[in-house]
């Protein structure tokens, strides 16, 4: 049954403009909504040694406004118009996004036009943002639990700097950052030619394009920046390593592989294999560790989605006084089984079903699908895999995931991290709470791959990463039906950075 | 070059906006009492059901906090003829998702699947809703898992917070309990699920929802097949103790020694869900602290960078309220914060708000509304709280006109019936020795509670006298120690400053002190900007120890003693 599933076939129209801006529009009427997202081809992978986190402080540049609009106007603008914004950085690309009511789909086009087009590079603005960088890289990574340990993996996995060093950076680098650097950044990756604009919702199409046309047709193409290499050696970089940290109130550890790009077969092979072992309360890994031998106060796991060589991590935090060697022995086994005996029958499928559930689900929202469109379009030049991505996960076999397990995962080519509660002052120990892989605001763990939970409410990418303004929405008790309450599954925008 | 393109210079006015659909969903009450309202919506072939309850945390019983949450939680754990291991396996094989949690005023059952498995989903959550079996070794672990929540829940600042807010402002109401107890949780035996579940979560206090791709006749008729042995129970009765009428200003300083910052919360009373009062409220609270463009984010973030963020929190439950507004802020400008905070609740109080302010605020929330049903879980989830809440059926509907229709003298009016600050209540979570002081100012009745919610006091300081030279060393974030010396003199009954370092010299001014406690304001010339300088700390006999911060960079750590 599943596997005759189709999706209702999404309208699609494509262009180019002149200067190279790759334009994805798809209409659709079920509320007077609109969503746009503006992806530029620039993120961690681009920057050079030295230059580390200079995507993402050039996201918070780009809300310090532009020739016609105020700095910190943008999202006065957005609000006052009844609307929600974002913008993230990832090692892929750099996003920025809006949802509005349709009618003010001018404004929107505006506003990220004139920032394309006009960006006011300032000394005060740039020594203002890389502060703000600097007071959330200590609030949001230095001073959390597992998290600076978990920027460590990637280290541990890549040889290749572009693809292990983080998204967020170093101090030192930020530091050096200059005027002329941020002026070059912005001539070489902020071109209209190194990004895709996509627009969904209720809109008219001959409309949108003359308005994307006024907008955008009159900002220049640049040369376009060099190709990254991203090539990796096969084996991991460092395959051990004890980390200590101060902030952690126990022990816990991440386990790590090396895998193939994204929609490669093995990739989507290792997506669903990841799936099976520890993603929700019927997964093995849940079920042996959380459930039968009641050992781990929590087990997550996921996929880093790269253009070039991926990840694949498991993150376990031990129930006090449980032994983390042998849950880490359960945790091979597992693995092993999966790899010798592969999914059974019922496992795939929950798969089959899972995948179209899933789909189905990201249909909802116009923001979810502008993003899937614009990740399409910038990664594959095909925006219309947004509908054919599916059948590439369902013709994936219990072989085939038996198969990359094996080859991937069940393998001594892995990296082993063991976090360790490193001795700090009592008021520090206390101040910490675990706040495992998987929660959005985690920096390197990756959105998980198809199945991928479309967001459940309008506020989902605020909550991933906020420029100017980082908890927009406070989340208390809802006083509103207009303030949806959090729902039962977090949104899967692009994660933070 | 960029040509020049003077159509750029002003923001383009909005299309015609095209009209909002809102569904109507239709109701009908089961002979039983249950009412299901359900919406036919067929965009995509997808369902969400919602199985709610008019029973949340307030009515645990008084010696059992935190039961309703737990019991929730067990529903999905083992039935009279499924494990925990075969529901989880039986929801996860038709790719759905099913939850159950509880809030102080409901429970809820939460579903969502594709629509070729309706008929699973529905016989999975009637199994869970009505033959739970509360298997013991499942009752044990989620004893323990909770257990161990709340351990990691008490380090946390905002917890604390919430908890003590909670207490003073609702007294013998039971919203004032906002967690169990670890005792609590082991009182919470297998039995005690047992009969709440009977008496309770009984269906003429339920309703059930489903917005999606289904035919209301039909799933009409599943539902009465399903649950049709389902019987009539008590009907709940809301009587609970009114919240304490506050008449003064009081300050409660949960002492947390080493906090970096300081959870502030100011509370008065506000309102039921239901009360007249509630849209210019709405208003009110968009105007002064709900989103990145209100009054107290503007201010205390973008003006002064004492914060992430503050904001006002309009909570406004089914039997009781209260308005609230809120921050993290740095250490050092507790004191600074709250005189900010205190400053715009008189203004929106005492003057009228502006036409522009008005408006944005109602584009602002008739604007976000449609955004918010665009997903099936969306609508589901205002429906819910429309049920549950006893709100009018055509809430949904007039939501954007009963928005439109407030007026400015509606604003003032209930600012000044609901915002009092005279009457507050003070909740400051940070390390009291730092912050006592800065309170002082604006709260004289000040109760100090240690992290349990004990009451205790705090020493005296170590007499000090500032007055003299302070050798100090600042420690930058690159790991750069940098010397420097703070001069301290007596001028009068007041105290000047001055900083010297290879950075440059500055003229602190006046200094505030407080005990042992300084701050004084400066700016220095870096790069031809003026940049304002805060410099704050304390003095323990002959250490010093503060921060200095340059405009919104962060706090640099510095220590020292006197020469």
């Amino acid at each position: 049954m599943a596997e005759t599933f189709r999706l209702p076939p999404s309208q699609i129209e494509e262009f180019t403009l002149d200067n190279g801006l790759r334009v994805v529009l798809s209409p659709d009427h079920a509320m007077p909504v609109v969503s746009i997202a503006v992806y530029y081809d620039v993120g961690s992978r681009n920057e050079r040694e030295g230059r580390t986190g200079f995507a993402h402080l050039f996201e918070h540049m780009m809300f310090q406004g532009s020739e016609n609009v105020p700095k910190a106007a943008h999202f006065q603008y957005i609000f006052n118009a009844g609307g929600t914004m974002n913008g993230t950085t990832s090692t892929e690309r750099t996003n920025y996004f809006e949802t509005l009511p349709s009618n003010y789909l001018p404004l929107a086009l505006w506003l990220e036009s004139d920032r394309m087009r006009s960006l006011k590079v300032s000394q005060e603005n740039l020594d203002n943002q890389r502060n703000a960088v600097q007071e959330e890289k200590r609030l949001r990574y230095d001073n959390q639990p597992y998290v600076t340990a978990f920027l460590r993996m990637n280290e541990m996995i890549f040889a290749n700097s572009a693809n292990a060093h983080s998204t967020i950076g170093s101090m030192e680098d930020l530091d050096a950052a200059t005027i002329d650097d941020v002026r070059e950044f912005f001539r070489i990756y902020y071109a209209p030619n190194n990004a895709v604009l996509t627009i969904v919702g209720d809109f008219d199409n001959a409309e949108a394009r003359g308005l994307v046309e006024k907008y955008f047709s009159g900002i220049p193409a640049q040369q376009l920046p060099p190709r990254v290499d991203v090539s990796e050696p096969e084996h991991v970089a460092i395959p051990d390593e004890v980390f200590p940290d101060p902030l952690a109130p126990a022990p816990a550890f991440v386990l790590g592989w090396k895998i193939p790009p994204r929609r490669t077969k093995e990739f989507y092979a290792l997506s669903l294999g990841g799936t099976l072992l520890f993603e929700g309360d019927s997964s093995r890994l849940y079920q042996k560790l959380v459930k039968g031998d009641e050992s781990v106060i929590s087990i997550e796991g996921g996929l880093d989605e790269r253009r070039g060589p991926s990840a694949f991590f498991i993150f376990a935090l031990p129930k006090p006084g449980q032994d983390p060697d042998e849950i880490r022995r359960q945790i091979f086994d597992e693995i092993k089984l999966m790899a010798t005996g592969g999914p059974t029958e019922d496992e795939m499928e929950k798969l089959r079903n899972s995948l179209c559930n899933d789909a189905v689900r990201g249909r909802q929202s116009t923001m979810y699908r502008a993003q899937r469109l614009a990740e399409f379009a910038l990664y594959d030049s095909n925006p219309r895999l947004i509908d054919s991505e599916l059948d590439h996960y369902l013709s994936i076999t219990s072989e085939d995931i038996q198969n990359a397990v094996a080859r991937y995962i069940d393998v001594d080519n892995r990296i082993f991290l063991d976090i360790v509660p490193a001795v700090a002052d009592e008021a520090d120990t206390v101040a910490a709470s675990p706040h495992p892989p998987g929660d959005p605001h985690q920096p390197a763990a990756p959105s998980p791959q198809i199945p991928d939970v479309p967001p459940l409410e309008p506020e989902s990418p605020v909550k991933v990463e906020m420029p100017q303004i980082k908890p927009a929405i406070p989340v208390e008790q809802p006083s509103d039906p207009a303030d949806v309450p959090p729902q039962t599954k977090p949104g899967s925008g692009p994660l933070h950075p | 070059m960029i040509e020049p393109e003077t159509f750029r210079s002003q923001a383009p006015p909005p299309l015609q906006p095209h009209p909002i659909t809102i569904p109507a969903p239709r109701e009908i009450v089961l002979p039983n009492g249950l009412t299901v309202v359900v919406v036919e919506e067929r965009r995509l072939p997808l369902v969400s059901y919602r199985l709610a309850f008019r029973v949340g945390g307030a009515f645990d019983p008084p010696e059992l906090p935190g039961l309703t949450d737990l019991l929730a939680g067990l529903l999905p754990e083992g039935t009279q003829s499924r494990t925990s291991r075969e529901i989880a396996d039986e929801v996860a094989r038709i790719g759905a998702s099913l939850s159950a949690g509880a809030n102080s005023d409901y429970t809820i059952v939460a579903a969502s699947a594709l629509a070729m498995f309706n008929d699973r989903i529905l016989e999975l959550m009637a199994d869970v809703v009505l033959n739970p079996s509360f298997p013991e070794n499942e009752v044990e672990l989620a004893r323990q898992n909770t257990k161990e929540g709340l351990r990691q829940q008490r380090a946390q600042p905002s917890f604390l917070a919430s908890e003590m807010v909670s207490r003073v402002m609702f007294g013998e109401h039971p919203y004032a309990v906002v967690a169990p107890t670890p005792e609590s949780i082991d009182r919470s035996t297998r039995e005690e699920f047992v009969n709440f579940h009977k008496r309770k979560l009984v269906p003429n206090n339920a309703v059930f929802i489903i917005v999606g791709d289904v035919q209301h006749d039909d799933i009409v008729r599943r539902l009465e097949s399903l649950f049709s042995t389902w019987e009539r129970g008590e009907e709940l009765v809301t009587d609970f103790p009114a919240p304490p009428v506050r008449t003064k200003r009081t300050a409660y300083l949960i002492d947390r020694p080493g906090s970096a910052q300081s959870n502030i919360i100011i509370a008065n009373s506000g309102i039921t869900r239901t009360n007249p009062d509630y849209f210019p409220l709405l208003l009110m609270h968009t105007v002064l602290g709900a989103n990145a463009s209100s009054r107290l984010f503007m201010n205390l973030r973008e003006e002064k960078g004492y914060t992430y963020g503050a904001y006002t929190n309009l909570d406004a439950r089914r039997t009781a309220g209260t308005f609230r507004a809120t921050a993290e802020v740095r250490t050092p400008v507790t004191g600074d914060s709250l005189k900010e905070f205190f400053y715009e609740l008189n203004r929106i109080r005492n003057d009228r708000v502006s036409e522009k302010e008005i408006a944005d605020a109602k584009s602002y929330l008739t604007g976000v509304f449609p955004i918010r049903l665009e997903t099936q879980e969306g609508l589901t989830d205002q429906l819910v709280q429309i049920k549950m809440l006893r709100l009018p059926d055509d809430y949904l509907q007039l939501y954007r006109d009963r928005v439109q229709a407030v007026t400015l003298e509606e604003i003032q009016r209930v600012a000044q019936k609901y915002v009092k600050p005279d009457e507050a209540a003070l909740i400051v979570v940070g390390d009291g020795s730092a912050v006592l002081e800065q309170i002082r100012p604006y709260c004289e009745d000040i109760e100090i509670y240690n992290t349990s919610g004990k009451r205790k006091t705090i020493d005296a300081s170590v007499a000090t006298n500032p007055v003299g030279s302070w050798s100090i060393e600042l420690e930058t974030p690159l790991g750069q120690n940098i010397p420097a010396t703070l001069t301290i003199s007596r001028d009068g009954g007041s105290f000047t400053g001055r900083f010297s370092s290879e950075l440059g010299e500055a003229d602190l001014g006046a200094i505030e002190l407080h005990d042992n406690s300084f701050s004084a304001s400066t700016s220095v010339e870096m790069d031809g900007h003026s940049v304002p300088v805060q410099i704050s700390g304390s003095f323990e006999g002959d250490h010093a120890e503060g921060l200095v911060t340059l405009q919104d960079a962060p706090a640099i750590p510095f220590t020292g003693s006197k020469e």
